[in-house]
């Protein structure tokens, strides 16, 4: 028997590998930090280019079950998938065709396959959560930072004695012949960006920190509150290129910031009510089709002033005055608003470098880099190990599901 | 800990900023809802009509930042701007707009909401309105060689100028102008 697949995150891509291999009968091990797998599309309300939940893009339609979570709910369900969450990849020895990964597994509290989400063990303690109402899988999870006196109280009531609180973390070491680096991007923080004020001011956001808050499952059920007060939003500004195209951080353009800026823009113009957006931008990048984002966003209202940030005054009131530099009209431009969203630029997910040096692999501005240019060789890095996703660079939802796929035609063509 | 709290406020600048709060909204409402400014808001600002406009040069708002203006509701400056007046209406700009914005036109819909609005009209405008309310009609047509070398009868056919007299009386030009 062959040995199984590593992919490392689950998010759009690793998942879309996973699933796709492990249903050409390919046996995954699929590893994710987190406690719920997803990745940073979890927080996304609706993704470009279908404004759907981005699990559900056209291609995926055909497939049977729930059809907004069925992709995840396809990774706990499939056989061949082994799914390990909570869990790093420590080290990787051995050569291609046989890597030795050594996984750091958390400790299991709660046993996903028993838990059945009555939620009592949620009223006798806070240390259990539920992460999300979409989270994978679905179950319950334990915070021992958390931990309280109710915790032995619930332990012992669970109906299918799924808490166990003596576990411990465990470490494991999987053979496997492949390697899928899916391990996405992190959104930059912005607070050296001084001019923005990120982290001095509550209503001083990143883009998406703002998807989190627009999005219906989320704590003010997507209405848009100001952090500050609870205050409704009523004007909100967003400053485009923060850390990208800029050779202080990172000097290569964010790609996506553009259209989900103006998606949110959009959202928050037609679907809220009495929010005037504008967007503070030095260019707009909406390439392809994107475009019609643009156009729509123009024709509902949305302002758009070329140029950048003078400065912003908190006042008394908690909302911020922004001056803005109109580059056009050779202006300043002074409004009062509630929110402040900065499209921060896409970087390396923490622990990305230690696993590239670990397995020797080239990077492209700290993203893992292509063996060779050649296109058709784009996910390939290493020798039987390919990258796919963000974990390549920043990437849409399409993208990375395309090149997740390309890396499952390669890995069947080579075991053929 | 008390090292944030005595954070320096930012530095004073020189600059003066245009305050939005004192700017008016409804003026960009007003524009688009006039025959002309339907495609106002497609505006993207790539200043293809200051590119096009043969005498944008000598102005100090551009087209693109007049279109601008008007999205950010400077209806005071628009409407008083001697721009809008001086514009040749050659309709380049409008010609070559990427997002089919009727720039000349939408100058014209300002031209008649400074009008109506009371800013001031410019003199040489107002002449011509008088002479189109007094006489009907901007030229006399007066028969010369230039008809015959053309092919046309030496007399100039009749123009019935006293129902445009009249018209004219009744509207704005009208008002404008005075008349006799």
């Amino acid at each position: 028997m062959t040995s199984p697949v590593l992919v490392i995150g689950a998010g759009v891509a690793g998942m879309t590998a996973a699933i796709e291999l492990a249903d050409s009968g390919v046996k995954v091990v699929l590893v994710d930090r987190l406690r719920t797998i997803g990745g940073n599309a979890l927080d996304l309300y609706k993704a470009f280019p279908t404004d759907d939940c981005f699990y559900c893009f056209e291609g995926n339609r055909t497939r049977p079950g729930i059809r907004k979570c069925f992709y995840r709910s396809a990774m706990t369900d499939q056989p061949n998938i082994d799914l390990y969450t909570d869990t790093t990849v420590e080290e990787i020895s051995g050569e291609a065709g046989e890597f030795h990964a050594k996984l750091a597994v958390g400790p299991r509290y709660v046993d996903p396959k028993k838990c059945i989400l009555c939620g009592k063990c949620m009223e006798h303690s806070q240390a259990f959560e539920m992460l999300s109402p979409q989270c994978q899988p679905q179950a319950v999870v334990y915070n021992p930072s958390k931990a309280e006196d109710g915790d032995k109280k619930a332990e012992e009531e669970c109906p299918t004695e799924a808490i166990n609180l003596n576990a411990e973390a465990s470490e494991e070491t999987v053979k496997v012949s492949d390697i899928i680096i899916a391990t996405g991007y992190h959104e930059m923080k912005p607070v050296n960006v001084e001019e923005y004020g990120y982290g001095t001011h509550p209503n001083i956001v990143t883009q998406l920190e703002l998807a989190k808050m627009l999005d219906p499952n989320g704590e003010s059920a997507g209405t848009l509150l100001r952090p500050s007060d609870g205050e409704p939003v009523k004007r909100m500004m967003m400053v485009q290129c923060v850390g990208s195209r800029d050779e202080r951080y990172y000097p290569y353009c964010s790609k996506i910031c553009c259209v989900f800026a103006l998606k949110h823009a959009v959202i928050a113009t037609k679907e809220r009510e009495n929010i005037k957006v504008s967007v503070v931008y030095m260019d707009i990048r909406t390439y392809d089709r994107h475009e019609q984002y643009y156009r729509e966003a123009r024709e509902d209202g949305v302002e758009f002033v070329r140029g950048r940030v003078t400065r912003i005054e908190p006042r008394n009131d908690g909302s911020l005055d922004v001056i803005v530099y109109d580059s056009l009209l050779d202006k300043y431009l002074k409004s009062n608003i509630d929110l402040f969203v900065l499209s921060s630029a896409l970087e390396p997910p923490e622990g990305a470098s230690d696993l590239m040096s670990q397995l020797g692999l080239k990077s492209a501005s700290g993203f893992v880099a292509p063996v060779d240019l050649v296109a058709e060789n784009e996910v390939v890095v290493g020798k039987r190990i390919y990258a796919c996703g963000t974990a390549l660079g920043p990437a849409e939802v399409p993208e990375s599901v395309n090149q997740a796929r390309a890396v499952v035609s390669k890995i069947l063509q080579s075991r053929k | 800990m008390a090292e944030t709290d005595e954070k320096a406020s930012p530095p004073v600048t020189l600059v003066d900023p245009i305050d939005m709060s004192k700017l008016d909204p409804s003026f960009r409402d007003d524009v688009k809802s006039m025959p002309n400014g339907e495609e106002l808001t497609a505006c993207f600002a790539c200043s293809t009509c200051t590119a096009a406009c043969p005498i944008a040069n000598q102005w100090d708002f551009k087209p693109h930042q007049l279109i601008r203006m008007i999205l950010l509701g400077m209806r005071e400056e628009v409407l008083s701007s001697r721009e809008i007046w001086e514009c040749l209406t050659c309709f380049e700009c409008q010609e070559r707009c990427p997002q089919n914005v009727r720039v000349t036109d939408i100058f014209f819909d300002c031209k008649n909401l400074a009008a109506e609005e009371g800013y001031e009209v410019p003199e040489n405008v107002l002449v011509l309105g008088k002479e189109l309310v007094d006489k009907g009609q901007l030229y006399v047509v007066t028969a010369d060689w230039e008809r015959e070398d053309l092919d046309l009868e030496p007399e100039v056919p009749g123009l019935s100028v006293e129902e445009v007299e009249k018209i004219l009386k009744k509207t704005r030009t009208g008002r404008l102008v005075g008349g006799e």
